[in-house]
């Protein structure tokens, strides 16, 4: 009775079979697709090619200045050859005599609404802190002659250093305490001699900016290489892809001036260590377009994210670049009394008797804030508050903010000296030949009183140190595409961005408590399914048994 | 209680719940890397896969809306609070104490009261707002974005919930399945879309009696109180050679009668009314076109509570032209249709009083779940068999004198219809009426 009868035909079964087949086939046929799909498109994802507006790579001098008679003379002292250059270009001093190059201020509104002109000439730093009683060494760097004291003349325009900018032969160089000058008489400054300059032969060979010329001040602020950016260093005149895509001679092989775009010498581009306000920036987009990647999801980044974050992965590539400085260890002697100088296995000077004690560090992780393009700036005088390290510039931005963007910054700190009765930071007099200054007398006391007094400021005659910060952006050293950060290196419990708090990233963020109940749920559901499970065996069994 | 196998589920139902299955496993599994558990595929190609597989699930969703809407199919998932509480003891007590399910799976009524609540939960609450959630997910930048929300926070952190809640499902959903016949049954249904399901008579008597009625040669007619057409069957139209149901129902039944033949009817109708049954009366009919012919008539009272509201019955041809007709049209003469219905395998599951009064039994459970063959002389089996394997082909069989065995082994003799059961496009049994012809000696009148 039990045996089945089997009532479908041939044409049935085979039919049956056929339904079944194309079943299993619309289940899993679109998955293969996805699969088939995904694999070919993370190859295609591979392709590189690098979108590229508005960059024109090589300008043509318009003239041959070996060729004026003007500069066949022979010249005595900078001054004739600037004199000789302003005699053509008669509108570029005054042109010159506007920029932060020369004036060493931008004019900018504070928050609170006040008009200040603040710039090198007046900010402090954590490094060496400030100008103002250091000039002779300190403006070495600025485009000008003789700047040795506050009371240089900004409206001279014979004292313009056109050929720091643009010499064309290497061998132009100012003297590192002479005041802006080069030297007239062969002198040597740590080890190294300086010869004066043949500016007539300078004079005929002179061009547009190269790297070696902006370098020369730039890649050595703070008084040594890569001491105060970390993003930009000697090295850059001759890397490989791998330290910088643009400069590199393997790659772009670009000058500065290439993005640092400039019109009537006024140069494009800021940085907050000194800079405040969202205007004359630098933006990648000015060539890459705003919309640079092939991956959507990567270019919808762009809102939130500056394209530095990513494509700077570390800094100081090459060389090391400071992180701290300790003034407060300044002055320790060898037990003969002579200078006490430390230098670390790669040759970064550890302890210095007239500097204290620095750390130094090397393909450095940025830290990374929320930057909107505006910042503040501690000014000279100014009360400190209780906030340490105190910043002295604090760079604005948040994530409710539409203009703000993820920046990579190196954080600098410093144990600086400090009037703890006034509440302000100290102006030290460091360098001079007097008896005041702190590198020839090692003592911090009057150091500080000259030096807020050459600013007219007060001195309480008690000195502290207190610790500082101040935020360098980072904005080359930018790494080859398939160097660049990966999805993971933000979004992961372990982030880059572990310290930016106060948004929800995915990935990186989780709720505690919502996690936790997600976990009692499953357990709880787990555990229910085992216990009922368990409940029904048992009570199989034993309904086998009275069977 | 009868037990059966039904096609409960169609082919885009189960496409449908096995790639959500595998859609809901595989975001599940990258939404929780993204989600920073554990590395697998990698944060960049785990947000990918996921959002592929989001859009994936987007097409399937309207796809299924679509099916739920054309098929009616969304009414399964109306929620119900009947028998609620008696499902929630099952799981909670009963089960363990080998107690029946408190509801029973049929066609028209896949889900238990505590499946639909949950089912219908997921589709109207927890996968919306994944589905929403996940969108905003993937194209909200806070705050160049016109919905003022500070931030991803909220919304991530409500999906991540509906997944754990989804998953919390995953489980309990994919242990209830062992609780069908067998463990693997309803696993196995979801795949094949067959399940042996547990009916009980009443019920299945029901649904298979308008089945019946819809499918058979014989035709079905009820009447309102005052005499009129509720309700014919295409047989009975064809039999009155109609060709619409609007041209009968409202009209009165005396129609279908010529004016001498009427008065007969009359005095059917009001003691039908009055709570009588007839069984097999032959009567003349009157055709749309005027020509006439004869039928067995059965009549039977609708009844509410308390009240006699109209009257049913069938009709059973007796074709002018057919070889026996005069014979059985005097032997039908007052003896009651009986009603039978095999599976596939001619295996008996419903019979009705008739039947059995023919038959010599006393009580249905003495033959539902025998094989038909049994009922017939030895010598006929064969016969049988080729019958019932042509109606299994789809063909329908009417008026064919069969000899029967009964209960106490005598044979007797009656006239047979037997009519494919179909259910979705397969036929699933065979079902007709038997009319006795013992009473007569067919032999020796032809």
């Amino acid at each position: 009775m039990k045996e089945k009868v089997r009532l479908t035909t041939k044409k049935d079964s085979r039919k049956n079979f056929f339904r079944l087949l194309l079943f299993f086939a619309a289940l899993i046929i679109p998955w293969i697709l996805v699969s088939i799909f995904i694999t070919k498109t993370s190859v295609k994802q591979e392709n590189t090619e690098i979108k590229l507006i508005n960059y024109k790579p090589d300008t043509i001098a318009d003239v041959d200045h070996s060729k004026f008679p003007l500069l066949r003379q022979n010249f005595e002292s900078p001054e004739q050859v600037t004199a000789a250059c302003l005699t053509c270009h008669n509108l570029t001093a005054s042109e010159i005599m506007h920029t932060s190059h020369w004036k060493w201020t931008k004019v900018y509104v504070t928050e609170q609404g006040d008009t200040i002109a603040l710039g090198k000439k007046n900010i402090i730093n954590n490094f060496c802190v400030g100008v103002p009683s250091n000039e002779p060494r300190c403006t070495s760097c600025h485009i000008g002659y003789g700047y040795k004291d506050k009371h240089f003349d900004f409206q001279d325009s014979s004292r313009i250093d056109c050929l720091i900018c643009h010499d064309q032969t290497g061998t132009y160089e100012k003297f590192p305490t002479g005041a802006g000058y080069p030297v007239s008489t062969p002198k040597s400054f740590n080890g190294k001699e300086y010869l004066p300059p043949d500016y007539s032969f300078i004079a005929r060979n002179v061009g547009t900016p190269r790297i070696e010329n902006c370098g020369a001040c730039h890649f050595v602020g703070g008084g040594g290489n890569n001491v105060k950016h970390g993003d930009i260093a000697n090295e850059l005149k001759e890397v490989t892809q791998e330290v910088d895509v643009h400069m590199a001679i393997d790659g772009a092989h670009m000058e500065c001036v290439e993005c640092h775009i400039t019109e009537r010498h006024e140069i494009m581009g800021n940085l907050y260590s000194i800079a405040s306000e969202n205007t004359n920036r630098l933006r990648c987009a000015h060539c890459h377009t705003e919309q640079p990647h092939q991956d959507n999801t990567l270019n919808r980044h762009v809102r939130k994210v500056s394209c530095q974050t990513c494509h700077i992965p570390t800094y100081a590539k090459e060389s090391h670049t400071k992180m701290y400085w300790d003034w407060s260890r300044a002055g320790q002697f060898k037990e003969d009394g002579s200078l006490l100088v430390r230098k670390d296995s790669s040759g970064n000077i550890v302890y210095h008797s007239k500097k204290g004690a620095f750390v130094w560090e090397n393909n450095v992780k940025p830290d990374y804030i929320w930057f909107n393009g505006k910042a503040e700036h501690y000014l000279l005088g100014e009360k400190v508050d209780s906030i340490r390290p105190m910043p002295l510039n604090q760079l604005y931005g948040n994530y409710h903010d539409k203009e703000s963007r993820i920046i990579p910054v190196k954080k600098h700190i410093a144990n600086q000296p400090y009037d703890p009765i006034n509440r302000t930071i100290i102006l030290p007099h460091l360098f001079g030949k007097d008896s005041m200054a702190y590198w020839k007398n090692f003592d911090w006391d009057k150091a500080a009183r000259h030096g807020m007094q050459y600013v007219d400021l007060p001195y309480s005659g008690t000195y502290d140190f207190i610790e500082t910060v101040m935020y360098w952006p980072i904005n080359h050293m930018v790494a080859p595409a398939d160097q660049s950060l990966q999805c993971a290196d933000c979004h992961a419990r372990d982030s880059r961005l572990k310290s930016l708090t106060g948004f929800y990233l995915p990935g990186r963020d989780h709720n505690n408590l919502l996690d936790l109940l997600g976990y009692a749920l499953l357990i709880a559901s787990f555990a229910g399914v085992l216990i009922h499970a368990l409940l029904r065996l048992k009570n199989n069994n034993k309904s086998v048994k009275n069977n | 209680m009868i037990k059966k196998e039904e096609y409960i589920y169609k082919w885009f139902e189960r496409f449908w719940h096995w790639s959500q299955a595998l859609l809901i496993f595989f975001l599940a599994l990258t939404g929780f890397e993204v989600h920073g558990l554990y590395h697998l595929f990698g944060f960049e190609n785990a947000v990918f896969l996921h959002d592929i597989a989001a859009w994936a699930f987007l097409v399937l969703i309207v796809f299924a809306i679509f099916w739920h809407f054309v098929t009616g199919e969304w009414k399964q998932y109306i929620p119900t609070t009947k028998y609620i509480k008696a499902q929630i003891a099952y799981y909670i007590t009963g089960i363990f104490k080998g107690a029946p399910h408190p509801t029973h799976k049929t066609v028209y009524n896949k889900f238990n009261p505590l499946q639909r609540i949950i089912y219908l939960g997921l589709k109207l609450l927890v996968i919306p707002v994944m589905v929403i959630t996940g969108i905003i997910y993937m194209y909200y930048t806070y705050p160049n974005n016109p919905i003022e929300i500070s931030g991803l926070g909220l919304i991530a952190h409500i999906h991540t919930f509906g997944a754990f809640a989804l998953m919390a499902f995953v489980v309990a959903h994919v242990y209830l399945t062992t609780t069908g016949e067998t463990p693997l049954a309803s696993i196995k249904a979801m795949i094949t879309g067959w399940e042996v399901v547990t009916l009980d008579e009443k019920e299945a008597h029901k649904v298979h009696m308008q089945k019946a009625v819809d499918d058979s040669v014989a035709g079905y007619y009820r009447l309102d109180s005052k005499g009129f057409f509720v309700e014919v069957n295409d047989a009975w139209l064809s039999m009155y050679k109609y060709s619409n149901k609007s041209d009968v129902i409202g009209k009165h039944y005396s129609l279908t009668r010529k004016s001498e033949d009427l008065q007969e009817l009359d005095h059917i109708f009001q003691s039908v009314m009055k709570g009588k049954s007839i069984t097999s009366k032959p009567v003349k009919r009157k055709c749309s076109d005027g020509s006439t012919g004869k039928h067995l008539l059965s009549a039977n009272p609708v009844t509410t509570e308390d009240a006699v509201i109209g009257i049913e019955g069938f009709i059973l041809d007796l074709d002018e032209t057919h070889e026996f007709s005069e014979h059985m049209y005097d032997a039908v003469r007052d003896s009651g249709a009986g009603y039978y219905r095999l599976d596939e395998q001619g295996i008996i599951r419903d019979v009705n009083e008739a039947w059995l009064k023919l038959y010599k039994y006393d009580k249905k459970e003495e033959v539902i779940g025998l094989p038909c063959s049994f009922l017939r002389p030895e010598g006929e089996v064969e016969e049988f068999n080729q019958i019932f394997r042509h109606v299994m082909q789809g063909e329908t069989l009417s008026g064919k004198i069969t000899m029967r065995k009964c209960k106490d082994g005598t044979l007797a003799r009656h006239i047979s219809s037997a009519s494919p059961i179909v259910m979705g496009n397969k036929i699933v049994g065979v079902n007709g009426f038997i009319l006795d012809l013992s009473e007569l000696d067919v032999s020796t009148r032809v």
